[in-house]
């Protein structure tokens, strides 16, 4: 790190809710249709025509502010934010300027299952999607032209504004992580950066240490929609190094808007904000302000699943560590497995190791996730329950595990049909171990003359005769027994 | 508050409208007067008034989230002045397009 | 009496009765529109088949259906910026030329369904900016009363089309004052409901905060007909009433119980003396009726054209900047993006709509926004409050509708700031979103007069019904000769 300037960057991120119609009308919101035919008179900007608000977004922009910590406003209004372009139909955007619906929350930084640093968010508000253009030939500006889908045109949209308050390219990634983590927990969005239902862009300046003047006079770059958690990480580390060495040339920082190329990991620039955009806000004449009772703002907060914070201490008091804790905290779905899994299975631990290292396995090979995995919460139960009872070794379980996903069977149906079942009968281990005795006479010499390691290869001979299905616990027990019997003998 | 013919050239280009140079003057002499006429506004003190946005003190309807049937896109393309692949065509985009 | 001299109301009854058919009706305005619509221009598009159809329809619903049509068989004209499925929906502008809508606004199916024949949408100043429908860019629109002078607008064409008895009532728009001062120099009653009563679905948006459609008609009750059918929630209009519209009652007006007040402000110079006689004539009359007339003070009237040319341009050029050439309506060739968007624009729109669009771009811009377009807006709140202390006293205000009579083509087009401030007795009701109706006063040197009664939001019981007494008062003056009428 320089030690001439300080970092400082803020993130606007962009999700869209997951409604079953627009935020203005009433047209799918449905992802990969025909081009155009999720659209109507109102999303298509015709004349005449008017927005009405959609109640499930505002419900889960309520609750998303809610889950950011945010006050939410019982008073907000809807502005007009205008500029011409092919994918904004009616050539403004509704969204929410001076007014928005929340302000004032805050998003846990954690490292190590706590909270190292608290990212405070300015504002969240709704506005609606643009449509979506599709470029003839290469790229922008070929002089083939353009063409235009507005089936995503009037998706509804939160914007969650954080104050400038990181300070490395890896406080963006793990503000940007614990975002996704707590806005996961409310269903209201699917949270995909590669298809766009989530959105960042990076605000990245340099402060001088010796400027004291206000952040927001800081020359500022801004990276645009970013497709990935690790390539805002990239950009903003990129955006520092080529600020850094402006700065150190004694050259000017450039007020832009710069893209990132995940291919050579580098930013370009887009277009100079010089002369800014004059977006002419002025408050939406077609919708009066929007009015949230207390009692209803309540009843969303009541509704409102445990934090993530809250999620870490549950998991961290169930004997899981904090690095598995992350894994789970991060998939909403593998939460939910887990936690389904652990009714029914009580020892936690357990299950929080097979499920991040054997059906994580599966999953992966499958093209599963814990949502659609086939073999669900109870069916690892059995399985662990088998292990459990001394039925399975935990070899055999992995094996057994296989089968089930292959199949979707039963754990104790496949351990029959396998034959895999362990054996636990004492007179019948007994009767290979003696077997094994008497045929290495040797070894058990050795054994008893304090090499302990060939107690090793005799439990192998042992397993070995049994197809692996004597209980190795017991396979040792019974092992020392005989031999000390051989001993007196 | 008279109005210069950089400030109307400046409003014109965010209107999207072209002005053609031998109008520049004209418009800016009509919007001029008009702008002089507003001037009086200045005389009523409006320190304490909240501005009317809505006349009526109305709290927003919410629509219930329901889908309801889209137009087809050939419906939707019937009055486009470039319909390509049932998409909206236009001219290439030079430099952002939006500023 | 001829079926285009008769009244909506006794059309809709003498349908609903089998006395008279739909098709009959409609083969008879065909009829005198052929005849008369030529010297008058009102219609931008007739659907005059169309109209046959739906006249037949309604003659072969089963009578227990047909009875329950308050507008049954009833011919109505749309102004032209109200979407329609079966025609085109211009706005009179050469960017929407041949756009047809693939809805129809909510107004036109109420009438739809009220039993209305919709015979054609009638011609406007451009987007609905002026006051003489001489800015529409396809035609112009004569005066029935006298056909070298403008019908004002801008839903001139409404107005003239009931003045001319080619259709008994026609639907308007009103932005500050769209709807009655056509129909003061038309010497037709126009009516513009409180802000909210009447959806604005379908209604392509001038000024969106103003915006009111409202009825044209020969009479009162013509103009309650209308309005009972179209105003009503509308859940396509998030700024729409829901409280229940509340129609006039069916009584005589007993005058000593009504106070009316005259504005002091609005008796001031320019205006015309034959306009400012018949005030006092009215005036009088009323008064020998047994009203109290009394002086009311408004005393934000003095600002509010300059309120209103803020307010109204503002939300025009954001509301305008739709038409772009990308999904509908014309487009002009451009070697990209930009030079499309400004060749568009700049040919598809008119002159008038132009120096709208900018004057209401740089009240928004930034570092005017607070004294032009906020400082409006605390006008506006002004303006309201003025006529909320009157109301305590009075019932209703009293004004002419217009300071002057129809003039002449050309007359006033050279000027818009003396355009502007022709509609200084309008505009106050669309900016504190009252309702207001003019009402014809008789006539000066041959030309119509209209006195404006305005009431206080969601008032429209009481001042229909003291419309309509006055209405009684005044008898009408017939209507002009056109066509070879006798």
């Amino acid at each position: 790190m320089n030690s001439t300037y300080e970092v400082i960057i803020g993130l606007e991120v962009h999700v869209e809710l997951k409604t079953q119609s627009k935020l203005f009308c009433s047209c799918s919101t449905e992802f990969g249709a025909d081009p155009n035919t999720h659209t109507c008179p109102v999303c298509l900007g015709m004349p005449g025509v008017l927005p009405v608000l959609n109640e499930a977004a505002v419900a889960c922009a309520v609750k998303a502010a809610l889950a950011l910590n945010c006050t939410v406003h019982p008073f907000s209004k809807f502005d007009r934010k205008q500029y011409f372009y092919p994918d904004l139909p009616k050539a403004y955007q509704i969204s929410q300027y001076d007014e928005p619906l929340a302000e004032h929350g805050s998003v846990p930084i954690v490292i190590d299952g706590a909270v190292a640093k608290t990212v405070a968010v300015r504002r969240i508000h709704m506005e609606e999607d643009a449509g979506k253009l599709n470029h003839l030939g290469q790229r922008l500006g070929d002089a083939k032209g353009s063409m235009v889908d507005l089936n995503r045109a009037g998706v509804p949209l939160v914007e969650i504004v954080s104050e400038p308050d990181m300070r490395s390219a890896d406080e963006a990634r793990l503000y940007l992580t614990e975002l996704r983590n707590i806005l996961s927990y409310l269903d209201i969005s699917d949270l995909r950066m590669e298809e766009g239902s989530m959105r960042c862009d990076a605000n990245v300046s340099l402060r001088p240490l010796d400027y004291h003047g206000s952040l927001e006079d800081l020359p500022r770059v801004e990276i645009k929609n970013v497709n990935s958690i690790r390539n805002v990480y990239r950009g903003i580390e990129y955006e520092i190094a080529r600020q850094a060495e402006k700065m150190g040339r004694g050259e000017r920082i450039v007020k832009e808007t710069r893209g990132f190329d995940d291919q050579n990991g580098r930013t370009y620039s887009q277009r100079s904000k010089e002369e800014a955009n004059d977006y002419r806000y002025f408050p939406e004449p077609d919708l009066p302000p929007l009015v949230l009772t207390a009692s209803y703002i309540e009843e969303a907060a009541q509704s409102l699943p445990p934090s993530s914070m809250a999620i870490r201490q549950e998991l961290a008091e169930a004997g899981v560590t904090a690095n598995d804790a992350e894994v789970i905290v991060a998939d909403r779905a593998s939460l939910v497995y887990w936690r389904s899994a652990t009714a029914v299975f009580a020892d936690k631990r357990q299950v929080t190791n097979w499920m991040l290292s054997d059906v994580s396995r599966l999953l992966n090979a499958y093209g599963d996730t814990f949502w659609t995995a086939r073999v669900g919460p109870q069916a690892l139960a059995d399985l662990l329950a088998l292990i459990e009872r001394g039925t399975l070794s935990g070899r055999m379980a992995k094996e057994v595990l296989d089968r089930m996903y292959e199949t979707g069977g039963r754990a104790e149906d496949i351990v029959q049909s396998m034959g895999v079942s362990q054996i636990t009968d004492k007179a019948a281990i007994q009767t290979v171990v003696q077997q094994v005795v008497a045929g290495n006479p040797h070894v058990v010499q050795d054994y008893l003359s304090g090499k302990d390691k060939a107690l090793g290869f005799l439990v192998g001979q042992v397993m070995k005769q049994t197809k692996g299905q004597a209980k190795p616990d017991m396979v040792n027990a019974i092992l020392k027994d005989v031999m000390a019997d051989y001993a007196k003998a | 508050m008279a109005l210069s013919e950089e400030q109307v050239k400046h409003v014109a280009r965010l209107a999207r409208l072209r002005l053609e140079t031998g109008d520049i003057a004209q418009v800016t002499r009509d919007l001029g007067r008009v702008l002089d006429y507003m001037t009086q506004l200045n005389a009523v003190d409006t320190e304490n008034v909240e501005p009317t946005m809505h006349v009526i003190g109305l709290a927003m309807p919410l629509r219930e989230d329901r889908v309801e049937p889209s137009l087809t896109a050939e419906a939707a393309l019937k009055n486009a002045p470039d319909p390509r692949d049932n998409m909206f065509g236009v001219p290439r985009i030079m430099d952002g397009g939006d500023s | 009496m001829r079926i285009y001299e008769m009244t909506a109301g006794d059309i809709a009854s003498k349908v609903r009765r089998k006395e008279l058919s739909a098709t009959e009706c409609m083969e008879e305005i065909a009829e005198r529109i052929g005849r008369v619509e030529p010297f008058v221009g009102a219609f931008l598009h007739l659907n005059l088949d169309e109209a046959m159809r739906q006249a037949r329809a309604i003659d072969n619903l089963p009578s227990g259906e047909r009875e329950r049509l308050p507008l049954a068989g009833v011919p109505v004209a749309v102004k032209d910026n109200m979407a329609t499925q079966t025609m085109p929906t211009t706005a009179a502008s050469k960017i929407l030329e041949g756009f047809v809508a693939p809805y129809d606004a909510t107004v036109v199916s109420r009438l739809r369904h009220a039993g209305a024949v919709i015979v054609g949408k009638t011609n406007m100043d451009e987007f609905a900016m002026g006051s003489s429908t001489e800015h529409s860019a396809y035609q112009l629109t004569r005066n029935p009363w006298d056909q070298d002078r403008v019908p004002g607008g801008s839903s001139g064409g409404s107005a003239a089309a009931v003045a001319a008895q080619m259709v008994p009532v026609a639907l308007g728009s009103d932005t500050g004052g769209s709807i009655r001062q056509p129909a003061s120099y038309c010497g037709v009653t126009g009516f513009k409901p409180t802000y909210g009563r009447v959806s604005r679905y379908g209604l392509i948006a001038f000024a969106s905060s103003l915006d009111q459609i409202g009825p044209l008609a020969r009479n009162v009750d013509d103009a309650s007909l209308i309005y009972e059918v179209i105003a009503g929630y509308d859940p396509l209009d998030a700024s729409s009433l829901r409280v229940e519209k509340a129609l006039p009652k069916a009584t005589d007006v007993s005058w000593a119980n009504v106070r009316i007040g005259v504005p002091k402000q609005y008796g001031s110079s320019g205006l015309d003396a034959g306009v400012q006689a018949r005030l006092a004539e009215v005036i009088s009359r009323l008064e020998s009726q047994g009203a109290s007339v009394v002086e009311v003070s408004l005393p934000h009237t003095e600002y509010a054209i300059a309120a209103y040319y803020l307010v109204a341009p503002a939300e025009a050029s954001s509301n305008l900047s739709r038409f772009d050439g990308v999904r509908y309506g014309y487009r002009a060739p451009g070697a990209d993006l930009l030079e499309m968007y400004e060749n568009t624009r700049a040919q598809g729109f008119g002159e008038e709509v132009k120096r709208r669009i900018l004057l209401g771009t740089h009240a928004l811009s930034a570092g005017y926004y607070d004294a032009y377009y906020l400082k409006a807006q605390k006008i506006r709140t002004l303006i309201r409050q003025d006529f909320e202390q009157a109301f305590a006293a009075v019932d209703v205000i009293l004004t002419p509708t217009t300071p002057d009579l129809a003039f002449r083509f050309g007359e006033k087009s050279q000027d818009p700031l003396q355009m502007y401030l022709s509609d200084v007795y309008t505009v106050t009701a669309n900016l504190a979103g009252i309702p207001a109706i003019s009402t014809p006063a008789g006539l000066a040197g041959g030309l119509p007069v209209g006195m404006q009664w305005l009431g206080p939001i969601m008032g429209e019981e009481s001042l229909l019904h003291i419309a309509r007494g006055f209405e009684k008062l005044w008898p009408s003056e017939g209507w002009p000769a056109l066509g070879g009428d006798a």
